[in-house]
């Protein structure tokens, strides 16, 4: 009995409109709130994945391919996939439950994750969590 | 090459094993409260029937695999499983979350 909805953990989102999409548990939230008495957390995933980049392009090509968007969303336990792949990046600072309070605060967190997405996407780390699942 | 059938004896002492745990010990039956079990790190032993739709069977051994609970595929298919329980309707999956005074936990994990 291993906990493993932990932060860090990639897991796929299954249900709503990011569904099929990778993400990353920023927090989770065991016993859930008074708003959401159920087992949640919340995720940071890749909204658009970043295309594939070949050796004929030019930078400003690749640049413009590497571009990751982000989203940043409270789910439900049971609306999730966990899997064995971690991410370790820190969003902790950035991704804030008051960050998804007003659209502007959750519009410069998705901006400020989705600068760090992109930097270890052009790292070449963590190949699987950028690659689109496909089914 | 070993019978792929398990011998009369132990099978019996599964469902024997298992009674002991419907009557003292802690128990969830059902996939919902199996993944949610396991989730919460309730679960000890999974037991899935053989007739379980191999995407569902798939998902429950990869859940017990990151939690590290064992899982064993009892020998019978979900109408057994549930008269093995006790009950008068199909069990597919159960968790065990406490045993009581049964030790399935620590024998059955062994032979899978």
């Amino acid at each position: 009995m291993v906990k493993f909805l932990k932060p860090g953990k990639v897991v796929i989102v299954l249900n709503g409109r990011f569904a099929g999409r990778k993400a990353v548990i920023v927090r989770s939230f065991d016993e859930g709130t008074r708003d959401r008495p159920y087992g949640h957390c919340l995720v940071a995933g890749i909204a658009k994945y970043p295309k594939k980049v070949i050796r004929k392009d030019s930078a400003k090509k690749t640049a413009k391919k590497s571009r990751v968007k982000a989203f940043l969303k409270l789910v439900n336990y049971t609306h999730i996939m966990p899997t064995r792949y971690t991410l370790d990046v820190d969003l902790k600072d950035v991704v804030t439950i008051d960050s998804l309070q007003s659209r502007d605060k959750k519009i410069t967190a998705s901006k400020e994750t989705k600068e760090r997405f992109q930097d270890r996407f052009k790292s070449g780390k963590n190949r699987w969590f950028f690659t689109k699942l496909r089914f | 090459m070993a019978p792929t059938k398990k011998t009369k004896k132990s099978t019996e002492s599964i469902n024997n094993r298992l009674a002991l745990v419907m009557k003292s010990g802690k128990y969830t039956l059902g996939y919902k409260t199996v993944l949610r079990s396991l989730r919460s790190n309730k679960g000890k032993l999974v037991i899935i029937a053989n007739n379980c739709p191999p995407l569902r069977k798939s998902e429950i051994e990869y859940y017990a695999m990151l939690a590290k609970v064992g899982v064993h595929h009892f020998n019978g298919n979900n109408v057994d499983l549930g008269t093995a329980c006790g009950k008068y309707f199909r069990v597919c999956c159960l968790s065990i979350s406490d045993p009581g005074d049964s030790d399935i936990i620590k024998s059955i994990p062994g032979d899978q």
